[in-house]
């Protein structure tokens, strides 16, 4: 990627973050039924008076017009003040900050997780191919798919937390006991997918003319795996990889219920409940954020990564 | 079988022992263990803050034995004292003096005054716009261990009122500036202090200065668990002590043990059906709307339906409060009789009379709109069973589930026929707010046309009585005429628990919903 290039997808996420920034505000402020007497009620069923909801709505300018609040959100936003959350009473980014260190470290764990088993299990997988070990992998991989988070997730806390005793169930905090099973419940079925695309990528790379040009040098099994296959094969994984950084940096929130995981994506649940629209936005705008800045990062690092772009530039 | 099935298979098996082996033992082997001098209570907190006059904030407060009021609710929702021993009212019925108990201190050892009572008040008012909804002030002020306030108009609930937690007394001389109310909250009175808070887990320490006794434990801590099943494995595993609200589905895993206590209450809630008694509308006609109360089977509804975890309804109030639900229940006219039911809507002149299978009348069949929100699990399962009930009689009942607040809104515009919601009767240790809020005439959420002049000079008579006494008379009164008119349907009423290891004594669910942690929780001997 040339500077230019670079300078061209900055601006382009430049853009993409205005357009969702709006997009969220529409979804917000125009959902059905009254965002002020949601946001007093926290989504509850309970009765709020006509009074309460009109002095609020002065208090928070919700009685301007739409367009206005809109400009005047975006005019604090470019200030970098994102304001302040009304669940909270605090401002959104101090908000968004406070549970952050739980959702970069439950995706981090979880990454690790996934390719300390998805990467070994989808070569030897692919270099024994229709072998025992390939079929019980590929069963796990579909079982992996299949299994909703949730389910997962209460079955690894029944298994290991009430019967087996080794985890505690009560989370609340971020620390090596309590982070292992949302952990293991996130690795478990991305690394389904991630075994399945290292199976298929090794398997074509396998195929390949280079790799008969290799044997026929008379290589061995082992170089040829390690220095000439993988490299190949686990390139397409990286933008993948990329991928799904971006989406737990978002925040995992029916894994971070289940284990009480104080992370964003509970964050954010509770703050589409409470019409907290100023939080949504802050948030929106993050995740949005950072699947853009981690893809171009994924982008540049193709440069380094593959010779043949370098050469290519 | 080839090779490879049967070591698959083998596998497999030897992968359903494990997990078989894994369910068989364990278990509640540390539930017996019990608390020391720790306390650990599982719950569902809402409050990222601990600044009272926030939203709902001090109900978290009280929950957590951290703030108390001058008032308390008993457990039959009558008002007691609590930080002020004794109240009167003045000839005026408008001047209230609160004489506040002499041994009533703060966490930090401060004895609590009229004058610092008052100004907690002050800044209630000043900060919460919801003070302001429920009453107004001329003055609030305090002289010496009283508090005088002043009410603009008679407010006969005011002492039970100033129980809401957003009137938690706070000890107002601390300096704002130097203390955290968001993360370590007000100084106040309650049997603990706070340690640290965040929304996921608080940590309490007993508070040396309690003025109400001792107080048993040493810590509290209160982890905020949302999933209802990961709060019921902690408590089997023994992880917490006591858990607030376990789902009726779990319950039965701590029913017919040694080891655990179940406190179980009926709540403050209602399940309530408003109907829409407009002359042009079906209901309009006071037969159907009789008829449709009696061909539903609301015991079996609670019993079968909802597996035994609602009352029945009929009355206006639930049978946690003191108001003569048992003999209203008796006296419902409306019991469960299809016959009967069927012969009302003959005499209403609704008949079948082209073998569709439901009551017509001038061309038109019987269809009755009823809208619903979901997020309740209950309100669809009450509203699928009644148009089951219905059906039984010839009328049709088409549900439409909308979001709460389109619900509230449409409801409010007299839109519907049947609006299916789950109300909360009383918060205030008095039911005028819900007994007027549907049925008298001319309020902002009677959208049903539902007009009795004799329910309105009651509603009247309530407004400025009062005597407790009288005011519980005239609130059955008011409950007669919603029988005998079908006002509303009352479905039931939603059952709350409390479930703790027999380690901890006096975990009891109170019919108020910010009554959580108290002084009476203690360890067993």
């Amino acid at each position: 990627m040339t500077n230019k290039q670079i300078a061209g997808r900055i601006g382009q996420i430049v853009l993409v973050l205005l357009g969702i920034s709006f997009i969220t505000f529409c979804l917000v402020m125009l959902a059905p039924g009254d965002v002020v007497r949601q946001m007093i009620s926290g989504g509850e069923d309970i009765v709020v008076s006509q009074e309460e909801i009109a002095a609020l709505k002065a208090e928070l300018g919700l009685d301007q017009p739409f367009f206005m609040q809109y400009l005047s959100w975006l005019g604090r936003a470019l200030q970098g003040n994102l304001g302040l959350s009304f669940m909270a009473k605090l401002p959104v980014t101090e908000v968004l900050f406070e549970r952050l260190p739980g959702t970069i470290v439950l995706s981090l764990a979880s990454l690790l997780m996934m390719l300390v088993f998805s990467i070994p299990a989808g070569i030897y997988s692919a270099v024994k191919r229709d072998s025992i070990f390939d079929f019980i992998v590929r069963g796990w991989t579909f079982f992996g798919v299949s299994v909703p988070g949730f389910w997962m997730g209460l079955m690894l806390l029944f298994i290991f937390g009430l019967k087996l005793d080794l985890v505690p169930i009560v989370g609340g905090d971020i620390s090596f006991e309590t982070l292992i099973l949302p952990s293991l419940t996130l690795a478990i079925s991305m690394s389904a997918k991630y075994t399945r695309q290292v199976r298929t990528a090794i398997l074509e790379e396998l195929h390949q003319d280079y790799v008969v040009g290799a044997r026929a040098r008379g290589m061995s099994e082992s170089h040829i795996l390690w220095k000439e296959v993988l490299p190949n094969a686990l390139l397409p994984l990286i933008t993948l990889l990329g991928l799904s950084l971006g989406n737990l940096l978002g925040g995992a929130a029916v894994v971070e219920t289940v284990f009480s995981w104080p992370g964003l994506g509970r964050l954010v649940i509770e703050a589409i409940t409470y019409r907290d629209f100023q939080l949504v936005q802050g948030a929106v705008v993050w995740m949005a954020l950072m699947y853009m800045v981690i893809n171009l990062v994924v982008d540049i690092s193709y440069n380094y990564l593959d010779p043949r772009l370098r050469k290519a530039r | 079988m080839n090779k490879t099935l049967k070591i698959t298979a083998a596998a497999a098996l030897v992968g359903l022992m494990a997990f078989a082996a894994a369910g068989c033992g364990g278990g509640d082997k540390k539930a017996a263990k019990g608390p020391k001098d720790t306390l650990k209570v599982g719950v569902t907190n809402f409050a990222d803050s601990l600044e009272p006059t926030d939203n709902y904030f001090g109900w978290v407060l009280m929950r957590y034995g951290l703030g108390e009021c001058i008032t308390k609710l008993d457990r039959e929702m009558k008002v007691v004292p609590w930080l002020s021993d004794k109240w009167e009212i003045g000839s005026d019925k408008l001047t209230w003096t609160f004489h506040i108990n002499d041994k009533a201190t703060f966490s930090n050892g401060k004895k609590v005054t009229g004058e610092i009572v008052a100004q907690s008040f002050q800044r209630t008012f000043a900060k919460a716009p919801r003070a302001k909804s429920m009453f107004q002030v001329e003055y609030i002020k305090g002289e010496g261990q009283n508090v005088v306030i002043k009410t603009v108009k008679p407010v006969p609930n005011l002492p039970g009122m100033l129980g809401d937690p957003l009137f938690i007394v706070i000890d107002t001389t601390v300096n704002e500036k130097e203390r955290d109310y968001r993360k370590m909250g007000p100084i106040c009175t309650g049997p603990y202090a706070v340690k640290s808070f965040t929304k996921a887990k608080a940590i309490m320490t007993r508070n040396e200065h309690y003025w109400d006794g001792p107080v048993p434990f040493k810590t509290v801590e209160i982890p905020s668990i949302d999933d209802p099943n990961t709060r019921a494995m902690a408590l089997q595993k023994g992880e917490i002590d006591v858990a607030v609200n376990i789902a009726a589905g779990d319950l039965a895993l701590f029913k017919n043990k040694d080891k655990f206590n179940i406190s179980e209450i009926a709540s403050l809630r209602d399940i309530l059906g408003r109907v829409n008694v407009r002359k042009e509308r079906p209901l309009g006609d006071p037969r159907v709307r009789h008829a449709l109360m009696k061909c539903m089977d609301r015991e079996t509804y609670a019993k079968s339906l909802l597996k035994d975890t609602f009352f029945p309804g009929a009355p206006l109030m639930p049978p946690s409060t003191d108001y003569d639900y048992k003999n209203l229940y008796a006296a419902n006219p409306d019991k469960y009789d299809v016959e009967a039911a069927k012969k009302l809507l003959a005499e209403a002149g609704w008949k079948d009379t082209n073998g569709d299978g439901y009551v017509d009348k001038d061309g038109k069949n019987l269809e009755l709109d009823c809208i619903l929100y979901t997020s309740r699990a209950e309100l669809p399962i009450y509203a699928e069973a009644t148009q089951a009930s219905a059906k039984a009689i010839g009328m049709k009942i088409n549900l439409k589930p909308v979001d709460y607040n389109i619900l509230d809104k449409l409801t409010r515009e007299g839109q519907y026929d049947i609006s299916v919601c789950n109300t909360l009767t009383m918060s205030s240790g008095d039911a005028e707010v819900f007994v007027n809020m549907y049925l008298a005439t001319g309020q902002e959420q009677n959208g049903s046309g539902y007009s009795n002049p004799e329910y309105d000079a009651l509603s009247q008579k309530l407004a400025v009585e009062f005597d407790p006494a009288k005011r519980r008379e005239i609130i059955i009164e008011m409950q007669k005429i919603h029988l005998k008119d079908a006002s509303m349907i009352v479905w039931g009423h939603p059952k709350t628990n409390m479930v703790s290891n027999k380690s901890v004594v006096g975990a009891d669910i109170q019919p108020c919903d910010f009554y959580w942690v108290t002084k009476d929780f203690k360890p067993a001997q």
